[in-house]
């Protein structure tokens, strides 16, 4: 039994090997990650941003021991962009620097077409792999061990690209016309994110395995930070996660994402704080409220936030 | 196929998740290597393959609970075996020998199937659930069971009254299971129906006809537009235009290679921020929508570089500064209510109003402004002035008209709508969410 395939025989193994590097998933979020190895099926990660969709296939890259290649779309990208391109700059050289040489082996004929006959012979020399400049998609197919391609918010990329994407999501291969079609050597594990800024083609859907990622609650964030937060005291971990859930509820216009509460735990370590208090709070708002507005709404409740949170976790 | 992940599919298909037929396979495949032991990892598996968004996760949920739970009551068979007194009635109905005779699973087959002929899948309504109840006493055979006591109770006798209390008592156990079972597949599929009127229902509502018991749900609606609208569009300041190469650049760029094209480059062009001018008919008929419209439009304030806006009933006046000077909602609240406005709220003249733009406010207008006028155009058989629309439109960009009500009444009455078409880029109806949100997304589209 190969290494990977070990490592997904039991769900509690997925889990455990995420948490291993650094990732505390939700039993539902190891399910799906199990269940996607062993169906060979990319998934489709939704929620709201800064709840950890694009570290999860962090994690599982390094979890699974293989390199991650990471696609980040935007409106206008297009295949040149995302699976090949020719080298085109090499190619002028190349033809420049091989003047001489093509002149010796065209030499003595005397019409054009005898010429172009003549360099026929030596194959489509300037459209080989040698000059060909494998984009996320093509690299991803390449890769010998296998590995995780993310394609990060998918839902920026226009609509032929979805398109374009079901191709490679269901056959993992493509074709490249001056060579031929390349094949994956290896599946890759591919995630694809999304925040749901478009509703994505029903047919993109139907390929995916679907996992809705939301804030975690109290118990599992807490384990977030101590994990990523070592040297963090239990009552401060406690009272900051549930300051964080409290402002969560407010009306603001970005809500503190799971990164946002790790900084600022790691910031009020860096402090040396040993609980909340009003004045520490007030001074490192900044660190997880990032309009002005916002900072604004949350000090004027900040009394009673933080009362909250301190009787929450004397 | 598993059955039992049929019928499961069969009851999400019904609840509205779309499933297709290479789902249903991942989820046949995914329940293979959960099998049905572990509850929380069968429901995660076939909710990956099945639920392909929140709605249909949501609905997933109920769908989950629901069904395995009916499977563990359905499960239980009727009560088979009590002193079991061999039939004394002839001719009697299936149900009375069945009971008579204790059969428990032939009556557990009877019922499932009687079900299924009734076709209570189908409900959808609580009021059908009458009609169900009858319909399955109806495949059961109630009336002949409901004969055979009457005649057991009228033959009098030891025995044959005790057998018609015990079938009293079995009928009644009856009835309840059906009720129970009427109720429970109407939790199921008709759940539903509410559900699926939330978002699409409130972007779809008349914003002149609003219940106040609307408005929360329809501010939430209008927060999440706002920011699909953000996203789509405040990262295009600059559209390339693709496909088109400015060759003139990249010879002159050429020259330090030789002569070679090396570095090929791009035409594009520049995406200016639009300048707003919306003037606003405040009049009862429109002011709900003259509500909602500005407010997406100063959401959106990171897409759109200038916002002025007008309000107008018998005369116009300028509001930008209420926006400049409040948060967003009070100002909103202030304009509706006219406090600190010199507006006069007798009757609308679209006309002077028109006037008072021009004579005081006609600086305004570039070339860059986009102006939007949202109003019903019923002028009150005042003169509409159309040459001081003309003025206006003559002078900016484009002019944009919002009428709430539909084509068909424009020039009806005293609607000036009509008249003024001539002189508006485009003139829309404009009465529901779904479409301010049309007229915004094309506010941010062109250019």
């Amino acid at each position: 039994m190969s290494m990977v395939t070990e490592i997904f025989s039991t769900v509690e193994r997925v889990r455990l090997g995420l948490k291993d590097v650094g990732y505390i998933a939700t039993t539902q979020i190891a399910h799906t990650v199990y269940l996607a190895y062993h169906l060979g099926k990319p998934v489709l990660v939704e929620g709201p941003a800064g709840v950890g969709k694009t570290e999860l296939s962090k994690a599982t890259a390094s979890f699974m021991g293989v390199p991650l290649i990471r696609l980040q779309c935007y409106e206008g990208l297009d295949e040149s962009k995302a699976l090949y391109e020719w080298k085109y700059g090499k190619q002028l050289l190349y033809t420049q620097l091989l003047k001489d040489k093509l002149n010796r082996i065209i030499e003595g004929e005397t019409s054009l077409a005898e010429s172009i006959d003549k360099l026929h012979q030596y194959d489509d020399i300037f459209f080989s792999p040698q000059f060909l400049e494998p984009r996320p998609l093509l690299k991803a197919l390449q890769e010998k061990d296998g590995a995780v391609l993310l394609v990060d918010e998918v839902d920026k990329s226009d609509d032929e690209f979805e398109a374009f994407l079901l191709e490679i999501l269901s056959d993992f291969q493509v074709s490249i016309p001056e060579i031929g079609t390349i094949e994956a050597t290896s599946q890759p594990f591919v995630f694809l994110t999304s925040n749901s800024t478009r509703e994505l083609g029903e047919a993109l859907r139907r390929r995916c395995l679907h996992l809705y990622i939301s804030f975690p609650d109290q118990g599992l964030e807490r384990e977030i930070v101590r994990t990523r937060v070592p040297g963090i005291s239990e009552r401060l971990t406690s009272q900051l996660v549930s300051f964080i859930h409290q402002v969560r509820k407010l009306d603001i216009k970005k809500l503190p994402s799971v990164s946002e509460t790790i900084d600022w735990a790691k910031t009020l370590v860096l402090l040396h704080a040993e609980k909340l208090d009003r004045e520490m709070v007030r001074n490192t708002l900044n660190t997880f409220l990032k309009a002005q507005e916002d900072i604004r709404v949350a000090e004027e409740k900040l009394h009673a936030l933080t009362e909250h949170a301190l009787r929450e976790a004397p | 196929m598993d059955q039992i992940l049929e019928n499961f599919i069969t009851t999400l298909r019904r609840s509205g998740v779309r499933v297709s037929v290479s789902e249903k396979m991942d989820a046949l495949r995914a329940a293979e290597l959960s099998g049905y032991a572990d509850r929380q990892l069968l429901k995660d598996f076939l909710s990956a393959s099945l639920a392909k968004s929140l709605p249909e996760k949501e609905m997933f949920e109920v769908c989950f609970s629901h069904f395995f739970s009916i499977d563990d009551v359905e499960g239980e068979d009727f009560p088979g075996e009590h002193d079991a007194t061999p039939p004394a009635v002839q001719g009697a109905a299936f149900l009375t020998q069945a009971f008579l005779a204790g059969d428990g699973g032939g009556l557990t087959i009877a019922f499932n199937e009687a079900a299924g002929r009734a076709d209570i899948g189908s409900i959808q309504s609580p009021v059908q659930k009458g009609l169900y109840t009858q319909r399955l006493f109806r495949e059961l055979g109630m009336e002949a069971l409901n004969r055979d006591i009457q005649r057991l109770t009228e033959e009098g006798g030891q025995e044959a009254l005790s057998q018609a209390q015990f079938l009293e008592s079995m009928r009644d156990n009856l009835i309840e299971r059906v009720r129970s079972l009427i109720q429970r597949q109407l939790n199921l599929y008709a759940r539903r129906r509410l559900d699926e009127l939330s978002e699409g229902y409130t972007r779809n509502l008349h914003l002149s006809a609003l219940d106040t018991r609307d408005l929360a749900r329809i501010h939430a609606v209008v927060k999440k537009m706002v920011k699909q609208l953000k996203d789509r569009y405040s990262r295009r300041q600059k559209a390339a235009r693709r496909g088109h190469m400015d060759f003139k650049k990249t010879l002159r760029q050429s020259i330090s290679y030789g002569g070679l094209p090396f570095d090929i480059h791009w035409k594009s062009k520049k995406m200016d921020r639009q300048e707003i001018i919306a003037i606003c008919d405040v009049s009862r008929s429109v002011s709900n929508i003259v509500r909602f419209f500005l407010l997406i439009l100063y959401s959106l304030n990171e897409a759109v570089s200038r916002i002025q806006s007008f309000t107008f009933c018998s005369n116009l006046v300028e509001a930008s500064h209420l926006f400049e000077k409040y948060p967003l909602q009070e100002a909103l609240s202030r304009l509706k209510s006219g406090a600190g406005l010199p507006i006069l709220m007798n009757r609308t003249d679209y006309g002077s109003s028109f006037c008072d733009f021009r004579d005081q406010y006609a600086e305004c207008l570039t070339k860059r402004s986009t102006v939007i006028i949202l109003g019903d155009a019923r002028n009150n058989y005042w003169n509409p002035r159309t040459e001081v629309l003309r003025f206006i439109s003559e002078r900016c960009r484009r002019l944009i008209w919002l009428n709430p009500e539909t084509p068909s009444l424009w020039g009806s009455g005293d609607s000036e709508m009509k008249a003024y078409l001539p002189y508006c880029t485009i003139a829309r109806e404009c009465s529901t969410l779904r479409h301010l949100e049309k007229v915004v997304e094309y506010l941010l589209r062109v250019n």
